[in-house]
This record gives C-alpha cells, structure tokens and sequence, in this order.
C-alpha cells in the first residue's frame, strides 16, 4: 500500500516539469505568472475509513475476535491462531441465549485432543444468539475460525472495552511474540 | 430422563448459611498459595474426588504445580461431552433393580455413573485403578509433559516397556526386546512393534485434560490391578448404540492391560518423580470426606450429581 502512494508522487513531479519546459524560452515575468497559475503536487490521501472489513475486528490476548461492526449485534469467537493451536474440534459448547455476561466470563467451550478448552467472552453483554451450526458441524471453527465459525452474538453493554482490545496488526505481533517465547 | 438432587448435608446441623461454612482450617486454604503442592485422597467417592479436584483448579494461586492422586469405587466416568447411551451398558449399571437380564450380570452391585469436567472418553475406575491429577499455569502446560513424568516413574519401578503414544496415553509394549532405544526417550521402548503388526500395545493409561485461562489440568488413569478387565469391555459396550443416531464425542477403544504394580508402590514413584520435575514439596496432603463440607467443593460434588445422567432405564 505504500509503495502504490510512492508511485504516484513521482508522476504528478513529472507533470509539473512538463509545462515548466515549454515555458523556459518566454521572460521572467511570464514563468513566474505561469507557475503561480500550477496547482501545487499534492500527493492523494487514503481515506482509511474506506478500508476493509479486517479494521472493525478487535481480538484479545486469550485469541478471541469480536467483530464490532454492529455493537448492537457483535460476533465473537476464536482466532486462526487459536484454532490451529487447538487441533481438530469436535464439540463445542454454546452459551445459552439471552444470558448476562461479564468481560472475561467463560461462555462455552471447545473440546480437542481430549482437551476441554474453555471460550471467553471479549466484551461484557447480552447473548443474543449463538451458531447452531457449530452443534453438528464443529469443525467449522477449524475450516472458517474467523468466518462461519463464529460462535455467539452479543450486544455489548460497555463500549468504552474495546478500547483494551487489539487491533488485526497488534494481535499479530502479539502472536509472533507468543509463538518467540 | 430421570433427575434426582440430594442436597449437602453437614456434620452438625447449622444456622450459618452455605456461602459462609467454611470447614477447612486456615492452615489448608494457604496451603493453596504454596508453589509445589502434593495431595492424596482417603475418599473411594468418585463424586468426591473429582469435586476436590475441581476446587484445587479453581482455588489455587496461579502459579502453582499440584499433584493430586486418588482411588475410586467402581464406577465408570464419562467424558464432559460424551452420550451415554452410545458409551455404557446402561442395563448393568443398576443390575439389581433388572429380573429379566438374559445372562448373570457381573457381581460388582452399583456401579456410579459420574460425567467429569475434561474431554475426552469413557473409563472404568475401581480399586486396581489410581488416578493422577497433575494442575499447572497454563503457560507451562504441554499434552505430555505429564504422562512422561507417569512414564519415568513407571519405568523406575522396572516397566520397561511403558511409553507415551501418539494420544498422550501410556501403554505397554508387547515385542520381544529387538530395538536399540535411548532409556531417557519416554516415547519409545526396545519392545516396541511396528503399527501394522496384529499385536497391539496394550493402554494402561488414558489422558484428558481440561484447560481454563490461567490454569490447566492433566489427569489420566492407571491400571495397576483391576480385577475386572474381564468385565470392563461388557459395562463400555452400548447394546443401543447401531440403533442411534445422536451427538456426542466417540470414545477410541484399545485392549487394556494391568501392570501389575502395587497401588502404594506406583503412588510412591510418582510422587517421586512428580518432586523431582518441580523441586522440593511437602509430603503429600491426606484429603478426604471433611473437604466435602467446605462450601465450593459441595457445591462441585451438587453440581455433579445433578445431572442429565441416567440411573435407571
């Protein structure tokens, strides 16, 4: 992405060279008048804002993502990291609907290699609904983790949490980190 | 689906409410703080055991290393997302209460049928049968830290062809002494077969685990001298399981085998090796039916007898 705006910098120079040129053979005065008359490079802002979905999901240090794209109805569930770490998933555990949740409360689980592993919620809130696909095919979470393999929706109640969450590029030197020690 | 509740009952009768009884002494509740800690339980009660061994997860302080070994009456423990109506001879279980049984059922009376909190499959316990509960901080946690350490104490008893396999479980080689191994590889002994041969090691030890933020638990079993291996493949056989269809982790059989150690000799060897991983510890804490009046263990052992379980059919 930065090589792209590097790019085009060079070629809005050239274009101001180009009339300069042409301009060389008259006085003084006309090239000064001409030049004022150039708009000035300036080289185009990204808007951010525009980019794609990966900026709305926030993950915490126990690999779960929320996608907060909606506060009032965020997925959540686990990371690709999390669930290579895992294995092959063959139960999950959903949250009942319409349960109170705290930040950090287990609100299922997953079970690999004989392993209960117990699901966080990221965020405090209201379960809304959960993904009964996962109750026969659990190995959705291993084929789409941060996809179809979402595991409950929840309305969050305190929006000033996400805050302490990470962003897509902080888990990911986050996990680097995690994988050095 | 028969649900049955018996609610805790105390010692003595008292007119403090649940939340505050507290009958373990202070001394016990810091002991939770110390580094290395080493318990054994007095209890047969396989609700009581795996309730203390709940606490112990939930209760200690973060950092520190458990070792936890206990005995169970006879009775078979299910996985924490098993069916049981595709796992257990539901028809034995309660064998005096049936008239109609076309054959003699096994003489061992009630057996308990009791889900645990870690994945994984179905096991038998009983008397020939000790456990062992390893709970570290999860940072230091690896599937087989644990059953090597079983294995090494294992091996010092001279059972030389006991290894970890591919599942984290312990078994015993069945070939004649032909390979050249290292002794310190818990992975491989000289006794080891090639995967295609028709003799197959025999299991004598299953994992589970299960795994929280902070903290993770490692159990497994152990079969030392178990009279019943004969009867153990008719109560882990489902009678109803061609006919239905339904939810549930499958359990992985394997041929069992006893080792043929003595329970106090296996209990002193993994304690010993249990001190040797993580340094010096006190000698191993009785725990027994006293815990089962400090209130987060009763509410534990309710928690496991309330259940979707069936005790009768």
């Amino acid at each position: 992405m930065s090589a792209a705006i590097a790019q085009s910098g060079v070629a809005a120079a050239r274009a101001l060279q180009g009339p300069a040129r042409g301009i060389a053979r008259c006085s003084r005065q006309q090239y000064l008048r001409l030049r004022a008359q150039q708009q000035p490079f300036r080289p185009a802002v990204r808007s951010f804002s525009a980019g794609a979905r990966v900026w709305e999901k926030r993950y915490t240090e126990d690999h779960e993502w929320i996608d907060t794209s909606d506060p009032e109805s965020a997925s959540i569930g686990i990371s690709t990291y999390a669930a290579k770490a895992l294995g092959d998933v063959v139960y999950v555990e959903l949250p009942t609907e319409g349960t109170e949740v705290n930040k950090g409360d287990a609100i299922g689980a997953v079970e690999s290699v004989k392993s209960a592993s117990d699901i966080m919620t990221p965020v405090s809130g209201t379960i809304l609904e959960v993904n009964s696909v996962l109750e026969d095919k659990p190995g959705t979470i291993n084929s789409s983790p941060e996809g179809d393999g979402w595991l409950a929706k929840i309305k969050i109640s305190s929006a000033q949490e996400l805050d302490a969450l990470m962003d897509a590029e902080g888990y990911r030197k986050f996990t680097e980190e995690t994988d050095k020690k | 689906m028969i649900v049955w509740k018996r609610a805790c009952r105390s010692a003595r009768p008292s007119t403090r409410p649940l939340s505050s009884r507290r009958c373990l002494s202070q001394r016990t509740l810091d002991g939770l703080e110390r580094p290395v800690q080493s318990y054994i339980s007095t209890s047969r009660d396989p609700y009581l055991n795996l309730s203390i061994e709940h606490f112990l997860l939930q209760k200690s302080a973060p950092e520190s290393t458990i070792l936890f070994l206990y005995i169970n009456r006879p009775s078979i423990i299910l996985g924490r997302n098993q069916n049981p109506w595709l796992e257990v001879n539901l028809a034995l279980l309660n064998a005096s209460g049936h008239d109609e049984l076309e054959t003699e059922p096994p003489g061992l009376g009630i057996v308990d049928l009791v889900r645990r909190r870690s994945g994984g499959g179905t096991v038998f316990h009983d008397e020939g049968n000790v456990n062992w509960t390893v709970i570290c901080p999860s940072k230091d946690f690896t599937r087989d830290k644990h059953a090597e350490m079983v294995v090494r104490a294992l091996r010092t008893c001279s059972v030389d062809r006991a290894r970890v396999n591919v599942r984290h479980d312990i078994v015993l080689d069945q070939g004649e002494h032909a390979l050249c191994t290292d002794p310190e590889d818990t992975h491989s002994t000289p006794y080891q077969l090639a995967e295609a041969d028709a003799i197959r090691p025999l299991k004598v030890s299953g994992s589970a685990y299960k795994l929280t933020r902070q903290r993770a638990l490692h159990h497994g079993t152990c079969l030392l001298s178990s009279p019943n291996l004969n009867i153990i493949p008719d109560y882990l056989h489902s009678p109803a399981k061609p006919y239905m269809t339904a939810r549930g982790v499958e359990s992985v059989s394997s041929p069992v085998g006893n080792i043929l150690l003595t329970n106090e000799r296996f209990i002193a060897a993994v304690q010993e090796q249990f001190a040797k991983l993580y340094g010096a510890v006190d000698d191993a804490k009785d725990v027994g039916d006293e815990w089962r009046e400090h209130s987060p263990v009763c509410k534990g052992y309710d928690e496991l007898k309330v259940t979707d379980l069936p005790t009768t059919i």
